[in-house]
């Protein structure tokens, strides 16, 4: 039985290597934050991130995820407090909001390599994330604030480090 | 999930020392739908009389828990129904929570007698009865409070959950007071209706954009959707849908293959009664993958059926011969007599104006679960339509509707698209099939070839101006398959004018707009062969979606025709006379806000860019958004068109929540954006080819023009905003292109090559 690392801990599944990543988050593991959009990698609904970068899930084998790291929107922060998350309350972005998590974890991996994107390095980043009700103009606030909060944070830690 | 309202205790007269409800009930609507052989009325009869409510409850630890009978798709409806509540009963924002109904008909919409959601209906229609129910609440709770504290209740005041005597200084939670067991007093319909309720001045809450209470769940992946749903024993399953559209039948089914794939179960070919599917056959497996890949096995043989070889080509072929003939079609709007005013008009234009296909496609695929136990069946599904969809799970189970429960759900986008009840016929037939509870999730392929789409129509407009430049004539034919009628539901029909028998009004809506012509007619003409090869369905704002499409155009030719201004001319043409007094001038005013956002007219633009403007009364003349739109766009040699920014302006009297209205505003306007540049689905051989977002491609961020959106709340009655501002772009984005190049656009989408060959000619 394959052996995935999601969210931190240790699960063992029960599913053909070539099933993918998808189902086996959402009807084995049973967490139904990760959604089914398109089924091709078209539209970015799947998206979660193995060792951190964002994948879409419905493109990825059980196979290709074991011995890697898997995070999803249930693990992206405990208590779902990632500086994106509390931007998009703020922002009142969700509509729907079937979409959101993927669009929130393609958000996540851009800001955790770069708190200082550009409005065009967002959207090229974005762009492959579709969403029907179209909320992107708040998308993108959303994803501005949450790194401007980043900055702030991290600005703030250092000072205390260094005193 | 959200709780099964169906199964708790009613509430009665008796207002009980836990918590107590108050609110109001409907008259009926008797529903049916259209089929084989099944002619009973289907949906159980609206109670007749007022009941003890059910809007809402309040817990004895003072939370409030309103109760939507609505489907909210992302227009945080049950956020606004609670604001509705929560201004009159007095509660404080953070003690607001929200449940999603149950189909049983007591929480049925207290104007439509149905559960159903669409039409930009909601707010508008629930506004007093939720109002009513929240004053009631406050009322009952005042009196009990007065007794405990041995205080005239008039001397009290309510505010955010609280209610004091300010003189003595006493006073209580309404968590107390639920606790108190002293809120008994009950409402008749009377009592109700005798309610004074605030006036706009008084509002604290209304007005007020306080945070939706779904959005805290849906940036954490908790909000539970119906493809979320995990019953115990439950199997899963996979669907075939034929090549056509609709029409085909299965001549044979081999599972040999199948048979060797891990955890399959059954190959289940629908029997469907109800007639909403043809030609599905459901693989059923353990799992969903598993399903997946035994459906990818079955060999199924299919009769085409009589669509098999129809084309859009075909169906557009068939609209104009039916446009042509003098006796088609049922007049949805006739006054004076305009054949005769083209024959003395100094001027007369003639148009035709066309859309194609276009499909649904909400983030979330269709899907329900299924499951019968005992005498009941239940289904898990987001769903717009409980009422009629019930109907429909209990026509392919063979049951009485009234052994149905129907779960709500959040929905993963609505559009229209789950008015359709489609997925109830895979997944109760497949439950029944193999004795377990079943999902049935359609693929991306399964969900665009087999949406109930918006049809394909085909409009010719006439119009005819006298020696004035005045517009003294307009015919306007307007040709499609009748999504309504399909629904099989009187009611949603509309007598017509000719006494032709009943039209399908949400064909034709916005086409009885609200300019002074003095001869003006419109005819509804069903188009029976797009009807049958393409079931078309109520696509985010129906009929406005192409009737403005080819007025607003019209209008702006009859501007170039004659040398005015395009939104000067329509400033002329909503001169509020007869019976468009009110409206007109609202929506003059309207527009006239979107031009001065705009900067309409006040400076040059550089060489291919264009303004242009179009102005709407959607969704119905009874029940109009004032909408108006100005389009900046910029048009390349190619022919490609950039928009550079939509300015829109909308009147929609009250605002409940400011913040939630822009969203939806704006959302709208980029689905028109979406639906006037890039979104085109196409017939061939009785099948839609497009198949997943590669083929069929709605606006992504990096196509995101600049929005602005104004809202006019001038205090008149609360109207809805999910649809209109989707109606007014494509005309606005059109008329811009015009001004920009000078190519007039008559067909949607608007592709760089439709505007390049219009460029030349």
């Amino acid at each position: 039985m394959p052996n995935l690392n999601i969210n931190g801990r240790n699960m063992s599944v029960e599913a053909a290597s070539d099933t993918p990543l998808l189902w086996v988050i959402r009807e084995q593991l049973q967490m139904t934050g990760t959604k089914f959009g398109c089924g091709a990698g078209l539209c970015g609904a799947c998206t979660v991130h193995l060792n951190g970068e964002a994948v879409r899930s419905c493109q990825t084998s059980l196979a290709d995820a074991v011995g890697k790291k898997i995070t999803t929107i249930e693990g992206l922060s405990a208590k779902g407090e990632h500086p994106l998350q509390k931007a998009w309350v703020a922002e009142q972005v969700p509509q729907c909001g079937y979409c959101q998590s993927g669009q929130i974890m393609q958000a996540a991996a851009l800001l955790s390599k770069n708190t200082n994107p550009t409005k065009e390095e967002v959207v090229a980043h974005m762009d492959g994330n579709l969403c029907r009700c179209m909320t992107y103009s708040r998308i993108q606030k959303a994803i501005m604030r949450a790194a401007s909060d980043m900055r702030t944070a991290s600005a703030t830690g250092s000072e205390r480090r260094a005193t | 999930m959200n709780k099964h309202v169906k199964n708790l205790t009613p509430e009665t007269t008796d207002l009980s020392r836990r918590s107590f409800l108050v609110g109001t009930a409907a008259t009926g609507l008797v529903l049916g739908y259209a089929g084989s052989g099944i002619d009973q009325a289907l949906a159980a009869p609206a109670p007749a009389n007022f009941e003890p409510s059910v809007w809402y409850a309040i817990a004895p630890d003072g939370l409030v828990t309103v109760t939507c009978g609505k489907a909210d798709m992302g227009q945080h409806v049950a956020s606004t129904m609670a604001q509705i509540v929560a201004e009159e009963l007095g509660a404080n924002w953070k003690d607001m929570r929200v449940q999603l109904a149950s189909n049983d008909p007591k929480f049925n919409d207290p104007v439509l007698g149905a559960q159903i959601t669409g039409g930009s209906w909601s707010t508008m229609m629930n506004f007093d009865a939720m109002s009513r129910a929240g004053a009631a609440g406050r009322i009952a709770l005042t009196e009990a409070a007065a007794a405990s504290m041995g205080v005239p209740a008039g001397e009290l005041v309510v505010r955010d959950s609280r209610i004091s005597h300010p003189k003595s200084k006493k006073s209580m939670s309404f968590a107390e007071v639920v606790k108190s067991g002293k809120a008994t007093k009950t409402f008749t319909a009377d009592d109700l209706k005798a309610i004074k309720l605030k006036s706009p001045d008084q509002y604290t809450m209304i007005g007020v954009s306080v945070p939706q209470l779904d959005i805290p769940l849906k940036v954490n992946g908790t909000a539970k959707y119906g493809i979320d749903v995990m019953l115990p024993g439950m199997v899963h399953g996979a669907l075939v849908t034929p090549p056509v559209r609709y029409g085909a039948t299965v001549k044979s089914v081999d599972d040999s293959a199948a048979k060797k794939v891990p955890g399959f179960i059954k190959a289940v070919t629908l029997d469907d009664k109800t007639t909403t599917t043809t030609g599905w056959v459901v693989a059923v497996a353990n799992t969903y993958a598993n399903a997946k890949k035994a459906a990818a096995a079955l060999k199924i043989d299919y009769d085409g059926g009589p669509n098999a070889k129809l084309s859009s080509e075909s169906l557009l072929t068939e609209a104009k011969r039916l446009q042509g003939l003098s006796d088609s079609g049922q007049f949805f709007v006739k006054d004076g007599d305009p054949n005769a005013a083209f024959g003395t008009a100094a001027k007369v234009l003639e148009a035709e104006y066309t859309t194609n296909i276009n499909i649904h496609a909400p983030m979330e695929p269709m899907n329900a679960t299924a499951e019968f136990k005992g005498d009941i069946l239940h289904i898990y599904s987001g769903n717009q339509f409980a009422t009629r969809s019930g109907a429909i799970a209990a026509g392919a189970a063979g049951i009485d509707p009234k052994f149905v429960v129907m779960h709500q759900m959040w929905l993963g986008g609505g559009f229209g698209r789950r008015l359709d009840a489609d997925m109830m016929v895979p997944a109760v037939q497949a439950a029944k099939a193999v004795g377990k509870p079943v999902k049935v999730i359609y693929t991306r392929e399964n969900d665009m070839t087999m949406d109930f789409s918006r049809p394909l129509t085909y409009q010719k407009v006439k119009a005819g101006v006298d020696g004035d430049g005045k517009l003294v004539a307009l015919s306007h034919d307007v040709v499609s398959a009748w999504p309504t009628q399909r629904w099989g539901i009187p009611d949603f029909l509309s007598p017509s004018v000719d006494k032709k028998g009943p039209l399908d009004a949400f064909t034709v809506n916005g086409s009885d707009f609200f300019y002074t012509v003095p001869n003006h007619y419109v005819r509804a003409i069903k188009n029976e062969m797009a009807h049958n090869a393409t079931p078309s369905g109520q696509l985010r704002s129906v009929a406005p979606g192409w009737t403005f499409w080819a007025v607003e155009s019209m209008v702006d030719e009859i501007a170039h025709a004659t040398g005015k201004d395009p939104a000067l001319l329509r400033v002329e043409l909503l001169d509020g006379k007869g019976k468009n007094d009110g409206g007109a001038q609202r929506l003059r005013n309207t527009l006239l806000a979107a031009m001065g956002l705009a900067g309409y007219g006040t400076k040059k633009l550089p060489k291919g860019e264009g303004m242009g403007v179009a102005c709407v009364s959607s969704q119905e003349r009874a029940t109009a958004s004032w909408t108006a739109c100005v389009a900046h766009v910029a048009v390349a040699p190619s022919g490609e068109v950039t928009v550079k920014k939509l300015t829109v302006a909308t009147d929609v009297g009250t605002q409940v929540n400011p913040d939630g209205i822009r969203a939806q505003v704006e959302g709208a306007a980029l689905w028109g954006m979406s639906l006037a540049l890039f979104e085109k689905a196409t017939l061939k051989d009785g099948g839609i080819e497009q198949t997943n977002f590669d083929s069929y491609t709605p606006l992504r961020m990096s196509q995101l023009p600049e929005v602005a959106v104004n809202v006019i709340a001038n205090g008149e009655k609360a109207t809805g905003v999910g649809e209109p501002a989707v109606t007014v772009v494509a005309p606005a984005i059109g008329n811009a292109v015009f001004n920009a190049v000078g190519a007039r656009v008559r067909g949607l989408p608007i592709t760089a090559e439709a505007v390049k060959a219009a460029m030349k000619a």
